[in-house]
């Protein structure tokens, strides 16, 4: 049984007084690690002192490094990212929009897969779900930033608030399968309801977003408008798994009855955290709607969902900025070399699928803390 | 009403006809998870892959062997296949659910995609077998015999697994695997050759539905999906690991499949999602599903 | 097991994610996104080339009338030398999968990073939507070779977007004329999909069925893509005592309804019509005996006889070893169309080239019989095809005309 003791190293230092006040009364709350669908199994799970070990060790890696390094390093990425349109020609810009888009899906999944243990398989409703209000407000009413993503964000939220109490009620595979059964109703009713959806022909010809009464055409001003937008989004969902409701979220994940019993009232927790990812990612499907300017049934299918979950597992659940990377990596296969492979894309798709289980366990943020260390 | 009647007992007819067929399918999707702790999502390449081997053994044009041969070609690989799956599996065994999702997911993208380049992009179909390939009249109005037939097997099939798993000595180990895995290992039961034999049975049971679907369904690009999706419906109705539950779950969802779509027409896309997130909403753990799953 | 217990893994890990990293810089990079770039740069001066890029399904349910496709493209431009209007034609293909998600980013990957000239094919309806904006933002031509939705040459259409093959619409409506004079008084039953391309059909039938004076006796929308068996529509269909019945099936759904058809005993009683695609192509070999007696409307069937069909068809059939089916006759025009328009085109732009095409005329080499452009989309005869076996194979024999139209609002 893996306890992975200095490997959250971040996390536990970033502990809340919650959850140690909980680490200190009880025995330690399971260290996280990818089976955190699972409560421990077997003898060797339970009761190991792997958190009196972690401790001293996550004190000193903070002590080496400081706090310095990360936030140079967001810095920069930042810098980078928002200097990219004057150098890229559009399809590499408009590439990188898309890929921003689908990383703000992949990290608003990766606080429920990662940080609260509900690995959903219908997140990408709530994204379409989106999508399709802010392409529907830029058509009927303004393309005016922010209202189309406001209104993706609020659609979002109440599509998660209407469906998630159902589900969060729901433990495990039976998790899965009901986020499934969820999405694809709401993919079935994308699919019929033409009259506001457009049916399996789509939203088509959204105009563009408009920013003081200027569309924005150009690849470089749309990518600006998602960038804002994603990294406002990010940091909102950072801030969240660090603050005390979300170590207690990581609390329910590794052990629900526990936190129960400590008085946490664990489902509206867990309900809450359903509803924000929902807002995330409806707002993920605002931008999608200004950057695509077509919103189809695919967008709130199963693929997307599964592609999803795919960036997430990549990047390494609960890590949240390895998420964004592996949505990275999911939309240049999908749609910079996928189009090339003469329909073998699915293959190459299969074999990323395969080789990220084995050789990532951890996921790409499994790779930076074990050099870390 | 005496038209309404006859339509929709056809329908029951009809309903049974799918429901074995899933069951076939489910069982071992179901014994696998309880088992094993295994989400299987390549159970619907297994089907695919029994599916291509009746388009490429029997064709449109059935004779007996042919079927027959198909049907013990498509076992041999559906054991082969569990064999190999249970092997994939192995080192994620104490892993996410979501990491065996992805994994196996992926086997089936790489299968399916295989599968198209040895057959191509076109879909197939499947003969029925010579004396199955008519209708006679079932109440009133023509019925393929072929499905009749299909109830007949599909019952067969399910009282042996059902002896198989409530009876025997074997099955007496599967069960209380299902019931709690760590509690049979801490005894000092290697359960290791059992649980590969299960993965490899319901492979098997998995591949030769494909042969036994092909006169319905064809082989087609995309059918794995479809299948996998009416078995992981009908498994968690029914509750993961209970073979009275993957039965129960199966014949339910025959009907639902079949009845519910005449009964409610403009409901129809929303009748199997619709009815599985009805049970979990009422039993969040499947209609048989005992505590020892939900909590995992 | 604790990660630190495979120290070697590491590294591979790590060259892993530098690979993943290294992805990005293989985009085109150089350039600016926020500059207006000069678009509809042609081909005037220097060598004339163009470049075309064929966007076609190579994966998922569509990936048989691609591959169809593919091969009418490729004949066409191997017994023309490789030349459009004096053009040397490169051709570049992408794969536009299943949905709008692939398909859109296919074309945006043709039109910014391989900067092509034209592009050809789409299949999926709303991939061919989502794919006008992005065209007529780039100033070029999209010639649609499959798409039949309306409104892609109708309420929402593009200068830049015309189209060689159909509009669904066409091909329900001139069946709807012709069964109300034969089975009108009877009833017919309609079923088709439920989705856009099913309910286009539906009503233009029903529309055209009934302004010629038939009656409908039912009508039904079996969910799209999920639904595998049709026993309670075929039980609903009897019920109903219809004397025929119309249907819209393609693909999977197609050799599903009408072998089922068949099995249910309904094939014997009430005879089944069907825009043309419940019987083309591969479906048909894969229905067998169970289609004989079909009867279809459609633009094209290889067994059409005129001399341009007589001599694709046997090109095709000599170098594939199958018959043309119209998805293969489609790209075929597509690839004569383009011919045309680049010869009378000043240059390559999107401009020149739809201005071209408004002035083409007739074109009266097709295999398909002649037709012309009527606004954006072809005004053509549609014939009433049924299900025969010729020679121990089952073909689509032309047993009518079914008359003459244009884009149908």
């Amino acid at each position: 049984m893996d306890g992975q003791p200095a490997g959250d190293a971040e996390e536990r230092s970033a502990a809340t007084d919650a959850e140690r006040r909980s680490m200190a009364r009880e025995a330690e709350p399971r260290p996280r690690g990818q089976e955190t669908a699972q409560r421990p199994v077997g003898p060797e799970a339970e009761g190991r002192p792997v958190g009196r070990e972690a401790q001293p060790r996550s004190v000193a890696r903070t002590a080496r490094h400081g706090p310095l390094l990360p936030a140079g390093l967001a810095a920069a990425v930042v810098a980078g990212l928002a200097a990219a349109p004057l150098f890229l020609a559009p399809f590499a810009t408009t590439t990188l929009t898309r890929i921003l888009v689908f990383a703000l899906l992949a990290v608003s999944l990766d606080l429920l897969v990662g940080v609260s243990g509900l690995p959903s398989l219908g997140h990408a409703a709530y994204f379409g779900a989106g999508a399709y209000a802010a392409g529907w407000i830029s058509i009927h009413t303004t393309s005016a930033v922010p209202l189309p993503l406001l209104a993706g964000a609020a659609t979002g939220a109440l599509a998660a608030a209407a469906t998630g109490w159902v589900a969060v009620r729901a433990h495990g595979v039976y998790f899965l399968m009901l986020t499934l059964a969820l999405g694809e109703l709401l993919h079935q009713l994308a699919q019929t309801w033409d009259s506001v959806t457009g049916g399996a022909n789509g939203m088509a010809a959204i105009p563009s977003a408009e920013l003081g009464g200027e569309p924005l055409r150009l690849a470089g001003y749309v990518y600006w408008y998602v960038l804002a937008a994603a990294l406002l989004g990010f940091l909102t969902l950072w801030l969240v798994a660090r603050s005390p409701y979300g170590a207690a979220l990581r609390g329910i994940r590794d052990n629900e009855p526990r936190m129960r019993a400590l008085g946490y009232p664990t489902r509206i927790y867990k309900y809450a955290a359903f509803v924000l990812a929902g807002a995330v990612a409806g707002a993920a499907g605002g931008l999608l709607a200004a950057q695509e300017r077509l919103v189809t049934p695919a967008d709130l299918g199963f693929t997307t969902a599964a592609l999803a979950l795919l960036a997430v597992v990549i990047g390494g659940a609960g890590s949240l900025w390895g998420a964004a990377l592996g949505a990275a990596l999911v939309i240049l296969v999908r749609d910079v070399i996928g189009p090339d492979l003469d329909g073998h894309g699915t293959l190459l798709l299969g074999v990323v699928f395969i080789a990220v289980v084995y050789l990532l366990p951890r996921g790409a943020a499994g790779l930076v803390r074990r050099r870390g260390r | 009403m005496g038209d309404w009647l006859d339509a929709n007992l056809v329908g029951v007819v009809n309903g049974f006809a799918i429901g074995f067929l899933l069951f076939i399918v489910a069982v071992g999707l179901s014994l696998v998870f309880g088992m094993m702790d295994v989400l299987n999502l390549a159970h619907g390449a297994l089907f695919l892959t029994g599916a291509y081997v009746g388009a490429a053994v029997v064709g449109g044009d059935a004779s007996w062997g042919g079927f027959l041969g198909a049907l013990g070609l498509a076992a041999g690989l559906g054991l082969a296949g569990g064999v190999l799956l249970s092997a994939l599996t192995e080192p994620l065994r104490r892993r996410s659910h979501l990491d065996q999702a992805l994994l196996t997911l992926g086997v089936t993208l790489v299968v399916a995609e295989l599968l198209v380049i040895a057959y191509g992009d076109d879909p197939l179909s499947v003969g029925a077998p010579p004396g199955l390939d008519g209708s006679v009249p079932v109440l009133g109005a023509a019925y393929p015999v072929y499905r009749l037939a299909l109830i007949g097997v599909g019952a067969l099939l399910a009282v042996a697994v059902f002896v198989l798993v409530e009876r025997t000595d074997m099955g007496a180990l599967i069960r209380a695997t299902v019931a709690d895995r760590d509690m049979v290992a801490a005894i000092g039961v290697d359960n290791r050759l059992v649980r590969v034999r299960v993965f490899a049975a319901g492979s098997m049971l998995a591949a030769t539905a494909g042969v036994l679907g092909g006169p319905i369904y064809g082989a087609r690009p995309g059918l794995d999906a479809t299948i996998l999706i009416l078995a992981l419906v009908v498994v968690v109705v029914g509750g993961l690991g209970s073979v009275r539950g993957a039965l129960v779950g199966a014949l339910l969802i025959g009907q639902v499949d079949s009845l519910g779509r005449s009964l409610l027409p403009d409901a129809a896309p929303f009748v199997l999602f619709g009815s599985l997130a009805l049970v979990l909403v009422l039993r969040p753990q499947g209609l048989f599903g005992g505590r020892g799953v939900a909590r995992a | 097991m604790t990660p630190a217990s495979f120290p070697g893994i590491s590294r591979r890990r790590l060259l892993g994610a530098a690979a993943a990293v290294g992805g990005l810089a293989a985009l085109p990079a150089c350039g600016s996104s926020v500059e207006e770039e000069p678009s509809g740069k042609g081909g005037k001066g220097g060598k004339r080339a163009v470049k075309v890029g064929l966007m076609i399904p190579q994966s998922g349910t569509y990936a048989g009338l691609g591959k169809d496709m593919k091969q009418g493209w490729d004949l066409w431009l191997a017994r023309h030398g490789g030349e459009f209007g004096g053009y040397k034609v490169t051709t570049v293909t992408a794969d536009e999968g299943e949905t709008p998600q692939t398909g859109v980013a296919a074309a945006r990957k043709l039109l910014q990073s391989e900067e092509v000239d034209a592009v050809v094919g789409v299949v999926n309806s709303a991939t061919a939507l989502g794919c006008a904006p992005l065209v007529a933002e780039a100033q070029k031509l999209l010639l649609v070779a499959n798409a039949g939705a309306g409104p892609i040459t109708g309420a929402k259409r593009s200068p830049y977007v015309w189209r060689v093959s159909f509009q669904n619409a066409q091909i329900a409506a001139v069946l709807g004329e012709h069964l109300a004079a034969k089975h009108g008084k009877d009833g017919v039953y309609v079923i088709a999909p439920d989705y856009a391309a099913g309910a286009e059909f539906s009503a233009a039938f029903a529309k055209a069925f009934k302004k010629a004076g038939g009656k409908v006796a039912g009508s039904a929308k079996p969910p799209f893509a999920t639904t595998t068996d049709y026993q309670p529509y075929l039980s609903k269909i009897r019920a109903s005592g219809a004397k025929a019945v119309f249907c819209f099936f393609a693909g999977a759904e197609a050799i599903a309804f009408v072998k089922q058809y068949e099995q249910f005993g309904l094939a014997d009683s009430v005879p089944l019509y069907g825009a043309g695609f419940l019987t083309e192509g591969a479906v048909l070999a894969a229905q067998g005996k169970a289609a004989l007696g079909v009867r279809t409307s459609l633009h094209y069937s290889d067994q059409l006889d005129n001399p341009a069909n007589k001599s694709f068809a046997a090109a095709y059939s000599g170098k594939y070893d199958t018959p043309p089916s119209v998805y293969a006759m489609q790209a075929w025009d597509a690839a004569n169309v383009l011919d045309r328009a680049l010869k009378a085109a000043d240059d390559t732009s999107g401009d020149a080239l739809g201005k071209a095409l408004k002035g083409l005329g007739t074109i009266d080499d097709s295999p398909r019989g002649s037709w012309s452009f009527s606004g954006q989309n072809p005004k053509q005869t549609f014939y009433l095809r049924t299900v025969e076996s010729k020679g121990g194979k089952l073909v689509n024999a032309v047993s009518d005309e079914l008359g003459t139209t244009a884009q149908i609002a």
